[in-house]
């Protein structure tokens, strides 16, 4: 059931009436939200429920081991086997198919092939998400960051809460947990931040990141053989903001949506084509993938502790790892590691720059600021490139693809096909969104949180309609959901 | 723009005045949300039609594509699918639009602005 849809309409429009009213009843509530979630879940491929239910009963029963003992090693065992068999059960349904045709290729470059046992597995949708949230859970319960919950209820909600279930963002249980020991609420600040992240959501994926895709990046990345630079330029700035609009129209979405049901999520994405470094752009990009790696993994190899060889080495393994998070694909393995080297040679670019032309010196005055500002707008636009460049190999199906694409930039003199003054004026609209006020959201839902329900009612569907009107037919699934 | 959701949480009656507020924003989306499905089902029919075609073949589902395609002919009669189709055919035509049109629209602005100043530089030589 996608968002975007008259079928999840209706699901929420049930969900909405019954789960408000049934809030005097907080346990039915809750039962209520979590047969709903399943129901969402099931209603792609309802043979997975089962798997969705034992990856939360692990974790739930990790958390009652953690909460009954105080024995330092004894912890460290539970936790450790509640994260291997979240693992594990990631890694047969996601890895199992990428790691046996990896292993066949290397056997025949080694000369001893062998019949190895494949399988067709079938990926369940969000498996990735709900695993990387019950790791959560047992973590923080294990560093006591949340109370183990003694409500397998409580902990099914948080796993399954149907908005961010299948594409995030990653809920936190120390976030997520306290709010099912308090009464539902639902403010007039709920209704303007769900009433302007669900439009601006809709916008973004169905407008924006549909039409990108079926008129300039789908087409370019077809066959980039065929078309010439310009067509590839703006592919690559096209599918950067593709996917942008996809997966934060996603998360907008999901938001709104946890907010008029009573829960609030934190931000997934932050403007990130406004970052004037990669370490910035990955505190815009993802924040809840990006903050769980650091919490989870940065952290736990060390984080900055150990020196700066050994900084460099787990930045790069963050990201290596966050790369193949991403997908079963070495492409997606060899944008994790760009990702993950060019973390470090920024951080040693930064530190000797620093050393040479340190930021806000004397004298000061104009000349500094002027400085300082062209400094800014330089590692802006190499951030971006960098960024999209990382992208290419995120799209491609294959490295021959990527290597196709970047190939195809030495072919300046042939005519655009693709570039269109609608796809120009989609990738510029979107990229002026990039720099408008921080506060902006926050602004309009203000203004939108005191209008009465019939104009409040025109605004939203109002902008529903439009949204449908001048959307491309059909829906195309969230780019995310593959993950 | 989410630390809005915590903004009451710091009133020193917030529980109670929560509690009085969940139940007033709880009827006002209500109403709003039911005033959006009628202004959908009044704009938006053909989308209808579209989704109630796509169920499976039974008594019960040709009842609801009949008086789906009933609703949406009184809603074309009464002009109300008019704004859809004027907000898609706008749409492609913005995406037919290509380079020429573009630079040649550019010129026409260039050469009103140009034939603005002069108009105006004379206006003023004149007085």
């Amino acid at each position: 059931m996608l968002f975007p849809t008259i079928e999840f309409g209706i699901f929420f429009l049930i969900v909405f009436a019954v789960s408000w009213a049934v809030r005097g009843w907080p346990e039915s509530r809750k039962l209520f939200l979590v047969g709903a979630s399943y129901f969402f879940y099931g209603w792609w491929d309802w043979r997975f429920l089962g798997l969705l239910f034992l990856s939360t009963f692990i974790n739930y029963l990790a958390g009652l081991a953690l909460a009954r003992t105080e024995r330092v090693g004894l912890r460290k065992f539970i936790v450790g086997v509640a994260v291997v068999a979240g693992l594990s059960i990631l890694g047969f349904f996601k890895y199992y198919g990428f790691f046996l045709t990896s292993f066949a290729a290397l056997l025949e470059a080694a000369g001893l092939e062998r019949d190895l046992p494949f399988m067709q597995v079938i990926l369940p949708v969000g498996i990735s998400f709900f695993t990387f949230q019950g790791i959560s859970y047992v973590v923080d319960v294990y560093r006591r960051h949340a109370s183990a919950e003694k409500s397998l209820l409580n902990v099914m909600l948080y796993i399954s809460f149907f908005p961010q279930l299948v594409a995030g963002p990653i809920v936190r249980a120390a976030d997520f947990l306290p709010q099912l020991h308090r009464p539902a609420v639902l403010t007039r600040a709920h209704i303007g931040v769900g009433v302007v992240l669900i439009l601006s959501g809709l916008a973004k994926k169905m407008v924006i990141a549909n039409y990108l895709a079926t008129e300039l990046v789908d087409p370019v990345f077809f066959d980039p053989s065929a078309v010439g630079a310009l067509d590839l330029l703006i592919g690559i700035y096209g599918y950067a903001i593709q996917i942008y609009c996809d997966f934060s129209g996603y998360s907008d979405i999901a938001i709104g949506v946890a907010a008029l049901l009573g829960y609030r999520f934190l931000e997934n994405f932050n403007q990130p084509y406004r970052a004037a470094s990669l370490q910035d752009f990955w505190r815009r990009w993802h924040i809840s993938l990006s903050t769980w790696l650091r919490d989870y993994l940065y952290v736990p190899l060390g984080g900055n502790r150990g020196g700066e060889f050994k900084t460099y080495r787990n930045l790069f393994l963050t990201m290596f790892l966050g790369g193949i998070w991403h997908g079963a694909a070495w492409t997606f393995v060899f944008w994790g590691a760009f990702h993950g080297a060019m973390l470090g040679i920024e951080r040693y670019a930064r530190r000797k720059l620093e050393e040479f032309a340190p930021a806000h010196t004397d004298p000061g005055g104009v000349i500094a600021a002027f400085g300082n500002s062209a400094r800014h707008i330089v590692g802006v636009v190499a951030t971006f490139h960098l960024v999209c460049f990382a992208w290419i190999f995120f799209r491609a199906d294959s490295f021959e693809t990527a290597a196709a694409y970047i190939e195809g930039f030495a072919r300046w003199g042939e005519a655009s096909q693709y570039v269109t003054p609608f796809a120009v004026g989609l990738i510029v609209l979107a990229m002026i969104f990039q720099f408008t006020p921080q506060h902006l959201g926050r602004w309009l839902a203000r203004i939108v949180q005191y209008l009465p329900s019939p104009l409040l009612a025109l605004l939203l569907g109002g902008g529903i309609w439009l949204i449908w009107a001048v959307a491309p037919e059909g829906v195309a699934p969230f780019i995310y959901f593959q993950f | 723009m989410l630390d809005m959701l915590h903004d009451d949480d710091r009133r020193e009656d917030a529980a109670a005045w929560q509690a009085r507020e969940t139940v007033r924003s709880v009827r006002r989306m209500g109403l709003t949300l039911f005033l959006t499905v009628l202004l959908l089902l009044v704009l938006n029919s053909g989308q209808l039609v579209t989704w109630v075609n796509g169920f499976d073949v039974g008594p019960v589902q040709d009842r609801i594509v009949g008086l789906s395609a009933s609703w949406n002919e009184w809603m074309e009669k009464a002009g109300f699918t008019e704004p859809s189709e004027a907000a898609r055919e706008n749409v492609n035509n913005a995406r037919q639009v290509n380079w020429d049109e573009v630079w040649r629209w550019i010129e026409q602005e260039q050469a009103r602005s140009r034939e603005g100043a002069r108009a105006l530089r004379g206006m003023v030589g004149e007085g």
